[in-house]
């Protein structure tokens, strides 16, 4: 079977949204005529600039706001069904945690949301602590957090139920590079085990190197749409990359390409990239740093979340 | 799923996120140490006996009670909304409904749980202003400064264990402290109901005014549908609004029987009799002037009329979070 032919995830068509001020006067439209198909197993990123519409369209997706126009399906039903939800994780823009709480407490409050059993609450509790670096930091209200920290403590509760389909809005945001590289794989890791994921990012190169396909919303209207590999594409140029070569051989490499193309061939050094850079200077770093006061994730996914048995 | 299983944990979360907030300790405290210094501070100003601090410990139960019941539904319900938390949780398979009568039935378990303190240092405010009477010619007021002591000195080591128990056990300062205030206020009345002023063991509820207790009572099923329009007004208003609107309806609630009652004419009358609760019906600390006493049939009828208003105002916030964008 095809990706196209299985049944859609989500799908929504013709959807409108405008908010209204307290006389009922409408006072901005956010989503403008979108139409967006989501199937099964798909990472999907929506991209677009501040006040595009992203995050509406999302809670529109989690009944949380009453589209003004538009049919909204999601894994075949209304949103707004409370058994939906059984099946989706969420990750808000912001954190939105209880204060007040402790890591641990969220989880298992979130956990017992989705009727999970006391075993398995802790277990899984246990696993997404140790995931995201908090298992030291498990007991200490969430108020204290850095944004980083509540961040992971947003993403554990995000997946407490498995979930079928995930929508991250924004996950790296206020994440160390660390994290950042940690979110991306855990987004492969469930891709692969066949999970549907919806981003929003404002980092491009994350939702490059994760995403397969993605539309870019401007003002409330999708702009384009389609998998990374056809938007990304420049049709009409190729990269070369060979082993650094003496002078003699560069010459004569260069003037044969000059004779092939009629135009001069651009020549640089490929260079490392940040991220990569980053981490393995920290990788180093930590084997000799005393005990972590921030999140330190053990970069392994958590083992009901890879399909292990648990 | 089982259709409790989301209601109790909401529930039980939103009294643990209430009584955690700094707010509601020192609302609760206040009112606690305002009820002890009652008897300490004003008996010899006014000669009145227990009733000044009968009245006065019921007048901050109620009092602050509305406080903490419009602090505790706001929190619970609009800024929930504000900071985010409510589309958290009900990006979840939690139903609007559930949601809205789970926050409400925390708030409750908080009013409750102050009014259980406030009922008892009302009790035991009332037992330090002690009147002793002989003979009718030869009657008197004594303070018994024992009990008023622990009164006061209760919450104060209460804070302190909260203290050492957020230090040692990282316990939550604010839930530890409010619980633990509370079961100090319930050790000082069972040790001081078994003792005179002296210190000489006596009967167990020696001089103790039970009377008080239907009043309490009274005074805390009044808090519920009070707490019932806080969480609905908060749907759609901020902490100020709130508490303003439960202030105008407290106010009307305590006229009301003036301008329309007791028995209203037309039934257009009676129709607006029915709007706003009638509070006089909950503050009766008059009845027990003179060794009077509250029937409980008429605490049940009260209890009924509070429960009848505050499921009505409940139906109609549940509505109005039914259809508001979170």
């Amino acid at each position: 079977m095809t990706l196209d032919a299985t049944p859609p995830v989500v799908d929504v068509r013709g959807l409108v949204k405008v908010f209204r001020d307290f006389w009922r006067r409408p006072t901005v439209r956010a989503v403008n005529g979108v139409d967006l198909t989501l199937r099964s197993g798909q990472v999907f990123g929506l991209l677009g600039p501040n006040g595009s519409g992203k995050s509406t369209t999302i809670k529109i997706l989690l009944g949380l706001l009453f589209p003004t126009a538009g049919t909204v399906r999601v894994l075949g039903n209304s949103p707004r069904l409370v058994h939906t939800k059984r099946h989706i994780g969420y990750l808000p823009e912001e954190s939105h945690l209880y204060r007040y709480l402790t890591p641990r407490e969220t989880l298992d409050f979130y956990g017992r949301l989705f009727a999970l059993d006391r075993a398995t609450r802790r277990l899984r509790t246990d696993q997404l602590l140790e995931m995201t670096g908090l298992t030291h930091a498990a007991d200490r209200p969430v108020g204290e957090f850095s944004k980083g920290m509540a961040r992971r403590v947003g993403l554990a509760q995000a997946l407490i139920n498995d979930p079928q389909f995930l929508i991250l809005d924004e996950p790296t945001a206020g994440l160390d590079p660390l994290g950042c590289r940690q979110v991306k794989d855990l987004i492969l890791a469930l891709a692969k085990r066949g999970k549907t994921i919806l981003l929003t990012s404002h980092l491009l190169a994350d939702v490059e190197d994760v995403c397969d396909r993605l539309a870019i919303l401007y003002n409330g209207s999708i702009r384009a749409e389609g998998t990374v590999q056809a938007l990304l594409k420049v049709p009409d140029a190729v990269t070369l990359t060979v082993p650094n070569l003496p002078p003699e051989q560069m010459r004569a490499v260069l003037a044969l390409l000059r004779t092939q193309i009629g135009s001069e061939p651009r020549v640089d050094h490929p260079t490392l990239d940040l991220e990569q850079f980053f981490l393995d200077v920290i990788e180093h770093a930590g084997d000799s740093a005393a005990a972590p006061t921030g999140a330190a994730p053990t970069g392994r996914v958590a083992a009901f979340l890879s399909g292990e048995r648990t | 799923m089982r259709p409790g299983h989301a209601f109790f944990a909401l529930a039980k979360l939103t009294a643990v996120e209430a009584l955690r907030q700094p707010i509601v300790l020192l609302l609760f405290c206040g009112c606690v140490v305002l009820t002890a210094l009652t008897p300490l501070l004003l008996l010899h100003a006014f000669g009145e006996y227990g009733k000044l601090a009968r009245e006065s410990g019921l007048a901050c139960h109620f009092i602050f009670g509305l406080l903490v019941a419009v602090q505790a539904a706001s929190s619970a319900l609009a800024r929930e909304v504000r900071t985010g938390t409510a589309a958290a949780v009900l990006s979840k398979p939690v139903g609007r409904t559930t949601f809205f009568l789970a926050k409400f039935a925390g708030v409750a378990c908080v009013v409750m749980a102050f009014s259980i303190g406030a009922v008892l240092a009302t009790l035991l405010s009332e037992r330090v202003a002690e009147k002793w009477t002989i003979t009718p010619q030869l009657a008197g007021n004594l303070i018994d400064w024992r009990t008023g002591t622990w009164l006061l000195v209760a919450p104060v080591l209460a804070l302190a264990a909260a203290g050492i128990l957020n230090y040692l056990r990282r316990a939550p300062f604010g839930s530890a402290a409010f619980l633990l205030v509370l079961a100090g206020l319930l050790v000082v009345f069972l040790v001081s109901a078994a003792y005179d002023r002296t210190g000489v063991r006596a009967e167990f509820d020696f001089r103790v005014d039970w009377r008080i207790l239907p009043a309490g009572v009274l005074i805390t099923a009044a808090l519920l549908p009070l707490s019932a329009l806080a969480a609905s007004l908060s749907t759609r208003l901020a902490t100020a609004p709130t508490l303003l609107l439960c202030g105008l309806v407290f106010v009307l609630g305590l006229l009301w029987e003036f301008w329309f009652g007791p028995a209203p004419a037309t039934p257009a009358r009676a129709w607006l009799y029915s709007l706003v609760p009638n509070w006089q019906h909950f503050w009766v600390s008059d009845a027990l002037t003179g060794g009077g006493t509250i029937p409980w049939p008429y605490v049940a009828r009260a209890v009924a009329y509070a429960a009848t208003y505050t499921g009505a105002v409940l139906a109609l916030g549940a509505l109005a979070f039914e259809h508001t964008d979170v």
